[in-house]
């Protein structure tokens, strides 16, 4: 059963068609690939997932919810979580606060409870504080928690931005270049915490990176974009040797 | 307990105690602008809620005010209301209005949202409030007079049972912004000053927490509209004139926006330095130049604003002493997560 389903999803800026009646499937529990060259759309179909912008037309559907008219805030809360290709840490914030923020948007606490300190605002911040603190177990940020998230290196920001999207439990995980800024044995880490986050927490994610011996380690299902429109689809041998992403990638006709 | 909360309460209890001490020796003039203080540092902690955690500007905390101090004005110069109901519809009122000047503020920041507050200071102070438009909430011609209340049978005419009951007001209202600040609450506000996109990606709602956030900033400008209103006995127009939007907008900035004690600081300065002016040849009209001056000056050595320097430089001088350690470098953190 497919947990992500694009349905003819088109995006037009102006007169710019930045997708194109783009459709495909992600199945529950797989890592998909998604491949293209520079300004193919991938971001935009990552955008339109999430919600920033509107597609002109098309349906995308959620875990058997239409989700094309939701804010992108009830994406995130029914399972779509995301992280950026330029990152966006709370730069000003620690490490521990930016991961303690996904928690805190489902808590049952706002103005009231914090301003009077109620109990429920104690025991929601200690439940707030506890995953944050495992997930930075899980992916073995220990001790930098207290530390603001703009003082770490790229590489660890991207652990960190990665771990901050899992606190949201999400059933799908977009991940936007997360390779980009990081060195081979950073990259190398990557490509086992995938799998292992899988494992663990049972998490869908969609993938878009520009290092194809990344993707095609990882992945199970590869969806090859070039100018907005789908042109390969199908597990890693099968893209690897498909004329069509040769020319899409190289430039020039394959015989 | 680590240092830094042993520090901060020893500071906020020394504060209060200053506080309530030193105004008991002063004549009745300066206990009643002692009292003007606390109000005035209300008024500037709604700016700390709104600019300080949200990063939203706004140049018409005055005109927040002024409906929290007209409210209480009509209500209770005009239509004979006890005092504090006047005062609970005054905070509810503002909070309204606070927030339907929020929903177009929603899609603005920076310059855009600035001249947005200036237009509304600007429609307040130049149209609503002017004699003629709305008499029965301005008063017209005829300032509002405004008595001052009794607080549970404890009467608070006199100069220093007033300022007891603004200081303990100003105590309670940055008490319950503090808390908000620690909690939730700030981190929510401060995510979404950071990036809005981020924040609304992992589930908030940033539409409701920033109108959340600006009816909480007006709210609390009414009440010190309201305070202010039976502190001076009446209310009139000029005393909600545009200018003093700003004037309050550039002390919290100079004190630093982000910090409540910025907003004793800003309240005392706005309070003090005019009244140590008019004892000098310079007398206080120049007071506006002197806030523009120590701006530029701020901007220029302590873009963080004057009372977080003060602290860091306190916390760096007290680290130095015991031989602290020196932050961690970006090798060491490195070091430090890899396995």
């Amino acid at each position: 059963m497919s947990l992500l389903e694009i349905h003819g999803v088109s995006v037009r800026f102006g007169g710019v068609r930045a997708l194109s009646d783009v459709s495909f499937r992600v199945n529950r529990g797989e890592i998909f690939g998604l491949v293209g060259p520079n300004g193919a759309g991938k971001t935009t179909l990552f955008n339109a997932v999430t919600g920033v912008v509107r597609p002109t037309t098309g349906r995308i559907t959620f875990d058997e919810h239409e989700i094309g008219h939701l804010k992108p805030h009830k994406r995130a809360r029914l399972g779509i979580g995301r992280t950026f290709q330029n990152l966006q840490l709370f730069g000003a914030m620690t490490v521990l606060e930016n991961l303690m923020l996904p928690v805190d948007a489902f808590a049952r606490r706002g103005l009231v409870s914090d301003a009077f300190r109620l109990p429920m605002a104690s025991f929601e911040e200690r439940r707030a504080n506890e995953r944050a603190r495992a997930m930075l177990h899980f992916l073995r940020l220990d001790g930098i928690d207290g530390l603001r998230a703009n003082d770490l290196p790229v590489g660890i920001q991207r652990r960190v931005e990665l771990a901050r999207a899992l606190c949201l439990r999400p059933k799908l995980l977009l991940l936007d270049e997360p390779a980009s800024g990081l060195d081979a044995r950073e990259t190398a880490e990557l490509a086992e915490a995938l799998p292992m986050i899988r494992e663990r927490f049972g998490t869908t994610m969609l993938l878009v990176d520009h290092d194809m011996a990344l993707v095609m380690r990882v992945c199970d299902h590869i969806t090859v974009l070039d100018f907005g429109e789908v042109i390969s689809s199908g597990p890693p041998d099968v893209i690897r040797s498909d004329p069509r992403v040769i020319k899409a990638y190289l430039g020039e006709e394959v015989a | 307990m680590n240092d830094n909360v042993r520090l901060r309460r020893i500071t906020v209890v020394a504060a209060l105690a200053v506080a309530i001490v030193v105004p008991l020796f002063i004549s009745n003039f300066y206990q009643f602008e002692a009292s003007e203080i606390a109000v005035l540092a209300i008024l500037v902690l709604s700016l700390v809620v709104i600019t300080g955690y949200v990063g939203q500007i706004s140049f018409c905390q005055y005109s927040f005010a002024a409906i929290g101090a007209f409210t209480v004005g009509s209500l209770v110069g005009g239509h004979h209301w006890s005092f504090w109901l006047a005062l609970v519809v005054a905070v509810a009122f503002s909070s309204v209005v606070g927030i339907l000047v929020g929903i177009p503020a929603l899609r603005l920041s920076g310059l855009f949202l600035a001249i947005l507050t200036v237009a509304v200071a600007l429609f307040f102070d130049r149209f609503l409030l002017a004699a003629g438009t709305w008499d029965s909430f301005s008063g017209g011609l005829n300032p509002w007079r405004v008595g001052r209340p009794s607080f549970f049978g404890i009467g608070l005419d006199g100069p220093y049972a007033y300022y007891a009951f603004t200081l303990g007001a100003f105590a309670v209202m940055a008490w319950l912004v503090w808390n908000l600040r620690i909690g939730k609450t700030g981190r929510v506000l401060r995510a979404i000053r950071g990036s809005e996109i981020a924040a609304s990606m992992i589930g908030i709602d940033v539409t409701l927490w920033k109108l959340a956030a600006f009816g909480l900033s007006a709210g609390l400008a009414g009440l010190a509209g309201g305070l202010l209103a039976a502190g001076v006995g009446g209310v009139s127009p000029p005393s909600f004139d545009f200018l003093h939007s700003i004037q309050i907008a550039a002390l919290a900035t100079v004190m630093g926006v982000e910090s409540i004690a910025s907003a004793a600081a800003g309240a005392l300065a706005l309070v003090a330095v005019p009244e140590i002016l008019t004892h000098t040849p310079i007398s206080a009209d120049y007071f506006p130049l002197f806030v523009g001056g120590v701006l530029i000056v701020q901007l220029v050595f302590a873009p963080q604003g004057a009372v977080p320097k003060m602290v860091e430089d306190i916390k760096h001088l007290l680290a130095r002493g015991r031989h602290g350690e020196p932050d961690a470098t970006t090798d060491e953190i490195s070091a430090k997560v890899t396995v």
